[in-house]
């Protein structure tokens, strides 16, 4: 065996033991110390408003890459957890609504009424108005049978009415009595083109 | 809420072609009507015959001589209220009136063929009316021959909000 190589390994042999000694005597007495420490009280001495004045946000925000870090972030997941119910009930919607001065979102709105009234189908709109309840549960009623009073109209109403639904009857028992098939147009081409536009 | 209400089946029959039971009645009143007129002005022209000449006049019905004139007078009875506004008296009555079979307003000519084809309609005791009933635009044999159909023409919708109109005003235990 090489001398050196020998005295290597005797070196060796003494070294190992110590540095293994060195090792725990080192991190018990890093245990003593950290248990004799007050953290909080060690915390409480630390200046932090003058350590952080130090620090360069700005420098640290600039060396960040946010859009990787968005990249990372799954706002779906993230949204999922978001309880709009509860986040909801703690907006006071009617105090942003005072805050909005509605004249002025109009203003800005570039809203063509002309062009929104054309687009409105007027005819469509009357025909779902409710004649029936209009004038039963509103004074207009007794507006029109003022104007619109006199035996002479109600019973020419009547018995027009009546007139029409024995037409309608007679026509419906002719048409099973002679099989009709087909029942034929309800007007003739002119008016039922003018229903047709109505 | 009152149980006269009427049904809302008829609101929409405007410009629809009309039955038999309008159009019958329509005639029926114009019939009376033309036939007290007449019988009015027969009446009215005896009278003054007797004032001015002395003699007294009797219109015997079997007279041919009167017989002609109560025949020109319904011809003209009908047929100027067709050429004129496309309805007689018992038509407006009804709500009727005769337009052109494509529906337009009536020419005063075809008003005057179809008074004068009218009588047609009386041959065979009465065929001629039988297309009111069965024929699908319900078009008598003279609607045919002079290309004219006969339709409701009474605004019903305005006449449905008149009838609840006076129902309201009634009130809820009215009538």
């Amino acid at each position: 065996m090489d001398p050196r190589e020998r005295l290597l390994s005797a070196g060796k042999r003494l070294t190992d033991p110590a540095e293994a000694l060195a090792q725990r005597i080192a991190e018990r007495a890093v245990d003593l110390i950290v248990q004799a420490l007050d953290i909080n009280q060690l915390v409480q001495r630390v200046d932090l408003d003058a350590v952080l004045g130090q620090v360069d946000i700005n420098t640290i925000l600039r060396r960040v890459d946010v859009n990787a870090l968005l990249a990372q972030v799954d706002v779906n997941a993230l949204l999922a957890k978001v309880d709009v119910t509860v986040l909801l009930d703690r907006v006071e919607v009617n105090a942003l609504l005072d805050r909005v001065n509605v004249d002025a979102l109009l203003g800005r709105a570039d809203v063509d009424a002309r062009a929104l009234i054309d687009r409105v189908d007027v005819n469509d709109l009357i025909r779902r108005v409710d004649l029936d309840s209009l004038v039963q549960d509103t004074d207009l009623g007794a507006v029109i049978a003022k104007s619109s009073g006199g035996v002479a109209s109600e019973a020419l109403d009547a018995a027009r009415s009546q007139a029409v639904g024995l037409d309608q009857f007679i026509d419906r028992w002719v048409g099973r009595a002679i099989r009709r098939r087909q029942a034929g147009p309800p007007a003739p081409a002119a008016l039922l083109d003018g229903e047709a536009e109505s | 809420m009152s149980t006269r209400t009427p049904p809302a089946g008829w609101v929409s029959s405007q410009g629809h072609y009309a039955g038999a039971v309008s159009r019958f009645l329509a005639f029926v009143i114009d019939v009376l009507v033309s036939s007290g007129l007449a019988a009015l002005g027969l009446a009215a022209t005896a009278l003054v015959v007797q004032v001015v000449t002395g003699h007294s006049v009797s219109w015997d019905r079997t007279n041919i001589v009167v017989a002609i004139i109560f025949v020109a007078w319904e011809f003209f009875y009908f047929g100027y209220s067709w050429a004129a506004s496309g309805r007689t008296f018992g038509m407006a009555v009804l709500g009727v009136r005769v337009v052109r079979a494509d529906g337009h307003g009536l020419d005063p000519w075809r008003g005057v063929v179809r008074a004068l084809v009218f009588p047609l309609s009386f041959l065979f005791f009465g065929l001629g009316f039988l297309g009111i009933l069965v024929q699908r635009e319900h078009r008598a044999l003279h609607d045919l021959i002079a290309g004219t159909a006969v339709i409701y023409a009474w605004d019903a919708r305005a006449a449905r909000i008149r009838f609840l109109a006076r129902d309201a005003e009634a009130g809820p235990g009215g009538r």
